[in-house]
């Protein structure tokens, strides 16, 4: 009898803690994929349609960042305010990270999550400024982030390298990028992940250079594991030699094809979490490059069959995306690399709450002095191509990295497809390179 | 209309066969789709070179273009492709500077000899036009010696190896050095005899060089799983993973007229008419990927472009040494220092040479085939390689039949050096692997072969020549080095390589007077070094070239700086050799073929072997090696390119 009644016990204070469980995950998860349910941020003066510049950048000085205030204060852009808007992110990733709440913990050291990590976003819970593993966990969100789903192309991808002073375009080149989770993926079949796949890959990156002649043909394909202690494999296809050579991890942190973007830069951060040193450091509304892409202003300068224009720039060198910024829900994340031969001291990331996505983050050099301004324009997928309308995929739409150091940037200007169809993991191994390549 | 019908009446069955079929498929493929863009691309390049003591040594002028063209679905096939790339190009080089490389290219000669000093090309011991003291000299009255002057005058001509060292006692001779519509004189027929017109315009040729690829591309997915990817038309197919070297890119031949070795191997494969079938597994349980690649080389046999004798690139200069040997055996020949080891002499048509190079003609015997697998399996990629070709590299095969120079009797003469040109089948099996080190940072490759069949020069061997199974391996290792003081955000590429060259069935031996045998070396070793930098966003990058051959003791320099502005590139090289250079090897004059006449008394005793007596040439070029050999090639080299 006694022991029933202890069995008894035991179940009722599972049942209880279960319920906990449940309504604290519901909480979590409600409020990370939904933190404007309530109402969307709002400052003084921040209003829709109010064009920011240097005669009245003063009152934006809480909702930008330090570095892009003095940018709009010395007159190098001006910002223009939008409406918020939700970016509600696929609903399978959603309801994966239902699961991970009080289940998914960080290991004790650097290294893998624990507690049986399948999918979706692993830490929904709100980050907290006493727990010294935050910036870990919110490093975690992004890296399991639903950044182009399960995979998507980037087809075609402008770049544009550009002198500051002068508004010159030294070099154009024209890509198309391929993006594919073979693990931890909730969306397109087959689900969690594609087997056989002996290696445990997490996430693979093609790049595939289409002009100008002197890199045509040139590719890159990096493969990141689950093991997030094993370090990211790097092949590099030159189109010239007709050969693959496998990187050594320092090309990583080189910049990419005499671009100012380094690979490590791709999407924000483009690593492991294990090679850097992670902190959160506070909350707050911030504007971001976050819009409609229909509604921008938008160049025609390079025709597409299908009529889809891309974004603009404009500004100091024409370095800045010609779009709306939002009132967001940022958090606010250092990073600083664990290798000391690394060749920046640290990046600050300003994390979207809602997508996880890295729409700004300013880059420092060795010496910590301001090196580089990084924005990534995240465009709502319902207003962008036909195709990606319903998969709830943040499309990174333009960016523009400045070297404010060499007076130098790279602009890049997306047509965004979120379509396994573009991506399937034959274009994923490095045979695809010898195939494909001249 | 005759000059066509003349062409077209002149090349060979295959040659008929392919240019129809592909004139066909590219009037079909692009007629069928003409309404689909046609994808162009290309560059306009001049590259000019000024050489020490020869001045400009290539002033050449290309336009390339490149074409893509998509097209329908086509049995089971899908994203098929017709591929094509187009070049042509005139090298001014001939007209520019045709005093020595062109129409008025070389001299009359004199060929050392140890007792006068000199004597010119064609009255040396034997001639029927001697200088004393060889007016009447004793030779026995059946001799046959005696260049034909008529025929191979003193004019025109180089001594063979002048250009990079003195006669020295050793071995030389005369070397026709102007095109061979303008003195056709040692052109072999169908291996080097390039017109004038062809020096100056590589590309268009009866192999239709112009066109460098032509190719269609597709993949199928099979009910297996598995994507079968096929190529098929002119193509260059790429094994291996190492720069320079050639231990697995041996499917093309590849032309060193160009630019030696210091070219692109993308721009000097030679690309032949080829099948590649590549089965992509993919992953299994095992490798995380897996392929496996047939390939068949339907073209006809092509050798490697050595250049020909009055190029301003010839590797190893061996189109010099074949001209001149062509020449002797036409029309006979004065050899420096032969008679004694010290006496010019003049040897007589058919007597000793090379008599003719049999290029492979197109049979299904000839083509050449193999396989490769290559995967990833964990952190490691690899390959298993197998191919069977025909040599793209020439053998010497003495034995052929000749002329007694002191009887006149024709007969098979051992160790005569008297050779036909063969291209033996050689069967290469191989492998590669790449991986990562993150101990030390940096990325390693390794290619090895192992091949049988290959053909060396062998003064042991009656015939002149053996075999041997050659084992070669290339370990490359690539790091990217921060050197912040100069750069403090771009690292250098550093970038390190050693091929080896192990000869299986080597052998030398001491002789009396020398050292006998196989001048290539048993084990050799060549190393390359690259540091390079990029500057301005990549537009400017500087770096530096080397690379040594350890047993020649000959090396190159190569600083150079890369500049890009839009679609303008322009490099500036200097390409300097340093090192020993020259190497000496025995000559086989003292292999006494034509016992007694050519013995050595005291020596031979009625034996023929070869003693040892040698200088620099011919054989000690396989020691010099292709960088030894260059020695006094030193560039100044610039190219300036518009891409489109």
């Amino acid at each position: 009898m006694k022991l029933f009644n202890k069995i008894k016990c035991t179940v009722a204070l599972s049942a209880v803690a279960l319920l906990n469980g449940f309504a604290f995950a519901g909480d979590g998860v409600e409020q990370s994929f939904y933190p404007y349910k309530d109402g969307f941020p709002t400052a003084d003066k921040i209003v829709p349609g109010l064009v920011i510049n240097k005669d009245n950048a003063d009152i934006a000085k809480d909702v930008l960042d330090p570095e892009m205030l003095k940018q709009v204060k010395a007159g190098w852009v001006e910002i223009t305010v939008g409406k918020s808007t939700d970016f509600i992110l696929n609903q399978a990733y959603i309801d994966a990270s239902k699961n991970n709440v009080g289940k998914v913990t960080l290991p004790k050291e650097k290294g893998n999550l624990e507690g049986g990590y399948l999918a979706g976003r692993p830490f929904p819970e709100e980050p907290d400024l006493n727990d010294p593993r935050a910036g870990e966990k919110l490093a975690w969100n992004f890296q399991f982030g639903y950044n182009w789903g399960d995979g998507a192309a980037i087809d075609p991808f402008y770049w544009r390298y550009r002198n500051m002073n002068t508004d010159k375009v030294e070099r154009e080149l024209k890509f198309d990028f391929h993006f594919l989770n073979w693990a931890h993926r909730v969306n397109d079949e087959p689900l969690p992940e594609i087997t056989p796949n002996p290696s445990e890959l997490f996430r693979s990156i093609y790049v595939h250079v289409q002009e100008p002649y002197d890199v045509k043909n040139t590719q890159l394909l990096i493969h990141r594991y689950q093991n997030d202690l094993k370090r990211d494999n790097a092949w590099l296809y030159l189109g010239f030699q007709r050969r693959v050579r496998r990187l050594a991890t320092g090309q990583v942190t080189d910049s990419f094809l005499g671009s100012d973007i380094m690979i490590e830069d791709f999407e924000g951060y483009n690593g492991r979490i294990s090679d850097m040193n992670w902190k959160y450091l506070g909350t707050k509304s911030m504007l971001l490059p976050f819009y409609n892409h229909n509604e921008q202003a938008l160049t025609d300068e390079f025709k597409e069959k299908d009529g889809y224009k891309f974004v603009d720039f404009h500004g100091k060198g024409s370095c800045y995306p010609n779009v709306t910024y939002q009132l967001r829900k940022v958090y606010v994340l250092e990073s600083s690399p664990i290798d000391s031969n690394h060749p920046i001291s640290k990046r600050r990331h300003f994390v979207d709450a809602q997508t996880f996505t890295l729409p700004r983050t300013i880059i420092y050099d060795r010496a910590g002095k301001y090196w580089k301004s990084w924005i990534i324009g995240q465009a709502h997928p319902d207003h962008h191509l036909a195709i990606n309308k319903g998969s709830g995929v943040s499309v990174d739409d333009s960016f523009g990295m400045m070297d404010v150091q060499a007076m130098h940037c790279t602009t890049g200007q997306f047509k965004g497809i979120v379509d396994p169809n573009l991506n399937k993991p034959k274009m994923f191994k490095v045979q695809y390179m010898r195939t494909s390549g001249k | 209309m005759r000059l066509k019908l003349h062409y077209w009446n002149n090349i060979s069955v295959f040659k008929k066969y392919t240019q129809v079929v592909g004139g066909v498929l590219l009037a079909t493929s692009l007629s069928s789709y003409a309404n689909d863009p046609v994808e162009i691309s290309g560059f306009v390049e001049n590259a000019t070179s000024v050489r020490e003591d020869r001045g400009l040594s290539k002033f050449r002028n290309t336009l390339q273009l490149e074409f893509s063209k998509n097209l329908n679905n086509f049995a089971g096939f899908y994203d098929v492709s017709l591929n094509a790339t187009l070049r042509g190009s005139y090298d001014g080089v001939y007209d520019l500077n045709d005093k020595e490389f062109g129409a008025k290219a070389g001299s009359s000669i004199s060929l050392e000899d140890q007792l006068v000093g000199s004597v010119p090309h064609g009255q040396g011991l034997g001639s029927t036009n001697p200088i004393p003291p060889y007016i009447g000299a004793p030779l026995p009255p059946t001799n046959v010696l005696g260049v034909n002057t008529l025929a191979n005058p003193n004019s025109g001509m180089d001594v063979l190896g002048e250009h990079l060292h003195a006669t020295a006692g050793g071995v030389a001779f005369g070397v026709p050095v102007r095109p061979c519509d303008v003195d056709s004189r040692g052109c072999l027929n169908g291996y080097m005899d390039k017109s004038e017109n062809e020096l100056r315009f590589s590309e268009f040729n009866d192999n239709l060089d112009f066109i460098r690829e032509f190719y269609f591309d597709g993949s199928m997915d099979l009910d297996s799983g598995t994507l079968l990817n096929l190529k098929v038309g002119k193509q260059q197919i790429v094994w291996g993973r190492t720069d320079l070297f050639r231990v697995l890119d041996i499917i093309n031949p590849v032309d060193f007229s160009r630019n030696n070795i210091y070219d692109e191997l993308e721009d000097i494969r030679i690309p032949t008419w080829s099948i590649a079938a590549e089965w992509q597994y993919g992953a299994n349980e095992t490798f995380d990927d897996i392929n496996f690649q047939l390939v068949w080389v339907i073209d006809e046999p092509r050798p490697n472009d050595l250049g020909q004798g009055g190029q301003p690139n010839a590797i190893l200069d061996a189109g010099s040494f074949f001209r001149g040997m062509n020449n002797c055996w036409e029309n006979g020949c004065t050899v420096a220092n032969f008679a004694g080891g010290a006496m010019a002499t003049d040897f007589g048509p058919n007597q000793i040479g090379i008599r003719q190079a049999n290029v492979p003609s197109w049979s299904l015997d000839n083509t050449s085939y193999g396989f490769k697998i290559e995967g990833v399996y964990q952190d490691i990629g690899f390959s298993v390689n197998a191919f069977s070709y025909l040599s793209q590299l020439p053998s010497l095969r003495g034995g052929i039949e000749a002329t007694n120079s002191f009887t006149g009797e024709e007969d098979v003469w051992p160790y005569l050096i008297a050779f036909d040109i063969e291209f033996p089948r050689i069967n290469m099996f191989g492998g590669s692997l790449d991986f990562y080190s993150e101990d030390i940072d940096s990325a390693f490759r390794v290619e090895t072969s192992y091949s049988t069949g290959e053909e060396f020069a062998n003064t042991l061997k009656p015939r002149l020549f053996s075999d041997s199974d050659v084992f070669r391996w290339v370990l490359g290792v690539d790091k990217n080095v921060f050197v912040r003081s100069i750069n403090p955000n771009k690292a250098f590429l550093l970038s390190f390589q050693t091929f080896g060259q192990h000869l299986l069935d080597h052998e030398t031996q001491e002789a009396p007077i020398g050292i006998v045998g196989m001048p290539d070396w048993k084990d050799n070793y060549i190393s390359t070094f690259l540091l390079k930098g990029w500057w301005m966003n990549d537009s400017l990058s500087p770096q530096i070239l080397t690379a040594y051959d350890w047993r020649a003791k000959s090396g190159v320099v190569a600083p150079s700086i890369d500049y890009i502005s839009g679609n303008l590139r322009f490099t500036l090289t200097a390409n300097v050799k340093f090192g020993d250079g020259a190497k000496e090897f025995s000559d086989c004059r003292t292999c006494n073929p034509f016992n007694p006449f050519t013995a050595v008394p005291g020596i031979h005793n009625g034996d023929t072997f070869d003693a040892g007596l040698g200088g620099f040439e011919p054989l000690g070029r396989f020691r010099a090696g292709p960088i030894g050999m260059a020695n006094k090639e030193s560039e100044l080299q610039v190219s300036l390119r518009y891409s489109f």
